[in-house]
């Protein structure tokens, strides 16, 4: 299998050796850079994200359990969006084979909404295009999530995990409406 | 130049210093095991290959699926897909590193087997098999190679993956084993390298897949027999996981163990740190494991704590690869430039290209320099979220799974079964063109399915069938043509290289196998022979079985503050067929 060695000068183990110098030092450079954009994205999103204050980041899908088969006993009973007493805006999703409810959700622009979503029969996704908001929906776990659309105007809501024989269908909208007086204080 | 270490008991055969081999009908017996390993998985991944160009097609926006043909064959995209799953990812990779990673450190310490249980061993993996296969075919476990519950598959699955997956651990058992009458036989010597980096792969086989033993033994059999009512998904999908994402490195390490000490022969050079490979194999048993919650970034009630631990201890995985790239590169430089090349990128024309084995291995390398930049990617807290579960996670896995992997096995091949069997290669100029095309393909598929991600198309869907227009706004025709013509590149490529593969197998006999010797190369800085007078990186390594237990501790240390509250907060939900 060799090839014919041609009398040439070989490297030899001192040289390899300062190579391997180099080259150690080359990937703790790497490394060092790497953890330090690590490091800025936690200050910046993860760090906030871990105080509950969203920082921007859709990674930051939080707790809640719910009886799948008792979903009626739940906020879940009537998914959309609702205004509490205090004005925060919240939304109930649920994900069932083969499609979300509500079947298009309406929310208004440039306000934070928390929104919910939790699954009736198996794992589907929430996945909403051109943005962050990616999550796995277990049932019997509620994914929540805070954020504020900005632009008013449509955003397509794609189940992404497979989820039975009519998946590829599962598909729905957000739809964002201009910010109403409230909305600009 | 430095002479080559010595073996202890089996010779070097491709040495300078070749011998017979002491036992050659044990040996003829441990080939024959070895071969029935490679062959079986190399039909799995013909199946599973043939599914694939009709998912690219897929991903071209073209739904060929309302075929009467295509209807007859399967039930959906789905159950297809499910398929393509099993057969490459699971079946294939599992099949061939058994045998690969059972004939290398077996051989290589010279140690003998116990012979009916490695038949044994073989026999139980191909159960296994054939009982997931049933409900495969028939359409009864269309759950995907992930089988995420409640979506609820015939038991038979279940009990199939569970035999299958098992009975790998047999074939670790064997060879760890056997490692370790060698050391009790050899105190004081250093493990071989070829041996030491079956073994430590081995070790941290183990520890990896008791994430899906238990999922699949404690969860999910009882649960589809319907002795349980039902499973915590958030649970299964974290014991599968632990397994999850070290089963990547469970598929890449073996083609390390090429790279490292046979890729480097093959151009004519020689490994460039032997301490060096053994540092990157000990840095993977320890980091491949206690990693898997970034596939989980995205599923609710788990800590954010400890998703970002286990991000950066995905980062620290980065320190192995950039060795490897190092050490493996400088070889071939050795070797290019021992063959008169010159200059700074010059000597890379100098390779074997013409050798299909070799520039196999090396276009799977290149390609796996990508792979792993996308890699980076998916690991990141901050970016997961744009891309998971899009198109472009297939884009990314078969970069490095798909070529790093399969391309590599495939180059291997091309000297380990007439090795095994003493038959000669057909077509070695085919051999090259199934070899590029791959790589082309597998590039171009890349590009239009990471693409397609970004855009914000998922994965897993069969979106060719939607009636829903949100793809005919996301502006795909371009990567979706780059995705269809990859699709059929790599079913030419990939029909070429089987038509080498079988037209070998189905040869005569010529030669004896051992003309096509195992192309074990020098190396410039050796490990040296004995403990004593080794390096200190030697010595610190070679302890593999304290090291896995290090491991070991480390996967508890981050798994069970993740695992004690799903476990205690559990709640049953019942299982559902939907398709
Ligand atoms: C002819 C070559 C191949 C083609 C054209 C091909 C094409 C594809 C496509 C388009 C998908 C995405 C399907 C979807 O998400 O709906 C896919 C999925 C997949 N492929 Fe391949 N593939 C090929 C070879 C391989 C090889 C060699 C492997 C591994 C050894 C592999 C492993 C996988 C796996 C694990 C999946 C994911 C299945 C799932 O999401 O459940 N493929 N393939
Ligand atoms: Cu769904
Ligand atoms: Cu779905």
């Amino acid at each position: 299998m060799a090839a014919p060695h041609r009398p040439v000068r070989r490297l030899d183990h001192r040289t390899l050796e300062r190579y391997e110098n180099i080259w150690l030092g080359i990937a703790v450079v790497l490394l060092l850079l790497l953890f330090a954009s690590v490091f800025s994205s936690m200050i910046s999103g993860t760090f906030p994200l871990l105080r509950g204050t969203g920082g921007g980041h859709a990674g930051g899908v939080t707790s809640g359990r719910v009886d799948p088969r008792n979903l009626a006993a739940t906020p879940f009973a009537k998914p959309g969006l609702r205004e509490n007493a205090d004005g925060s805006l919240e939304a109930f999703v649920v994900a069932r084979a083969f499609n979300f409810e509500p079947a298009v959700l309406r929310v208004p622009a440039g306000r934070p909404v928390t929104i919910h979503v939790t699954a009736a029969d198996v794992v589907h996704g929430y996945y909403v295009t051109g943005t962050n908001i990616n999550a796995e929906i277990l049932p019997g776990h509620v994914a929540s999530f805070t954020l504020t659309f900005r632009r008013p105007g449509e955003q397509s809501v794609i189940c992404n995990e497979y989820c039975g024989i009519g998946h590829h269908g599962m598909i729905t909208r957000v739809v964002v409406d201009p910010p109403t007086a409230r909305s600009r204080p | 130049m430095t002479t080559p270490p010595l073996r202890p008991s089996v010779p070097l055969v491709s040495g300078p210093r070749a011998e017979a081999t002491p036992d050659a009908a044990f040996l003829a017996s441990l080939k024959k095991v070895t071969q029935y390993y490679v062959v079986t998985g190399f039909l799995a991944l013909l199946v599973g290959i043939l599914l694939g160009p009709l998912q690219a097609l897929n991903y071209a926006g073209i739904n060929v699926y309302d075929y009467p043909v295509l209807r007859a064959l399967l039930g959906s995209y789905y159950q297809g897909l499910t398929l393509h799953g099993v057969l490459n990812a699971l079946v294939f990779t599992q099949f061939f590193i058994s045998g690969w990673m059972l004939y290398l450190p077996v051989r290589d310490l010279g140690v003998r087997i116990n012979m009916r249980f490695a038949w044994f061993s073989y026999l139980l993996m191909t159960a296994g098999l054939l009982t997931a296969a049933v409900p495969l075919l028939t359409n009864n476990a269309t759950v995907l190679y992930t089988f995420y519950p409640p979506l609820e598959g015939s038991p038979l699955f279940y009990i199939g993956a569970g035999v299958m997956v098992g009975s790998s651990l047999l074939v670790a058992g064997q060879v760890v084993l056997a490692w370790w009458h060698w050391k009790r036989a050899n105190p004081g010597r250093v493990t071989p390298l070829v041996a030491f980096g079956s073994v430590a792969t081995w070790l941290m086989w183990s520890i990896a897949a008791l994430g899906i033993v238990v999922e699949v033994v404690v969860l999910l059999i009882p649960w589809s027999l319907g002795l349980t009512s039902g499973v915590d998904p958030l649970l299964a999908r974290t014991l599968f996981w632990w397994t999850g994402h070290p089963i990547v490195y469970f598929w890449v390490l073996p083609a390390y163990i090429s790279w490292y000490a046979f890729l480097p022969r093959q151009a004519g050079g020689r490994i460039a740190s032997e301490p060096l490979a053994r540092l990157a194999f000990v840095l993977f048993l320890i980091f491949s494991v206690p990693v898997g919650l970034h596939h989980q970034y995205a599923d609710p009630n788990i800590s954010n704590t400890w998703k970002s631990i286990h991000m950066l201890l995905t980062f620290l995985v980065a320190v192995p690869s950039l060795l490897t790239a190092f050490s493996v590169a400088a070889s071939l430089e050795d070797g290019a430039r021992a063959r008169g090349g010159r200059g700074l990128v010059g000597w890379i024309r100098r390779l074997p290209w013409g050798n299909a084995s070799f520039s196999a291995q090396v276009l799977a390398m290149t390609s796996f320099i990508f792979g792993g930049a996308g890699g980076v990617v998916n690991a990141s807290l901050a970016f997961g979220p744009v891309v998971h579960n899009t198109a472009w996670i297939p884009g990314h896995f078969h970069i490095t799974v798909g070529t790093a992997t399969t391309l590599t096995f495939m180059g291997v091949a091309l000297w380990f079964v007439p090795h095994l069997t003493g038959k000669r290669l057909f077509g070695p100029r085919l051999a090259s063109w199934s070899v590029w095309l791959w790589f082309v393909g597998m590039m171009l598929f890349a590009v239009g399915m990471h693409w397609q991600g970004l855009l914000g198309v998922p994965r897993r869907s069969q979106m060719s069938a939607t009636v829903q227009n949100v793809y005919r706004e996301m502006n795909l025709a371009v990567p979706q043509a780059i995705t269809g013509l990859s699709g059929v590149i790599l079913l030419v490529g990939g029909l070429l290289f089987f038509w080498v593969l079988f037209r070998t197998l189905l040869s005569k006999r010529v030669q004896d196998g051992e003309a096509v010797p195992i192309p074990y190369s020098e190396a410039i800085s050796p490990a040296g022979e004995n403990l004593a007078t080794a390096s200190l990186l030697t010595r610190r390594t070679e302890p593999l079985l304290a090291i896995s237990v290090f491991a070991f501790l480390l996967v508890l240390l981050v798994y069970a503050p993740v695992l004690g509250p799903m476990i205690a907060d559990a709640q049953l939900v019942p299982g559902v067929r939907l398709w």
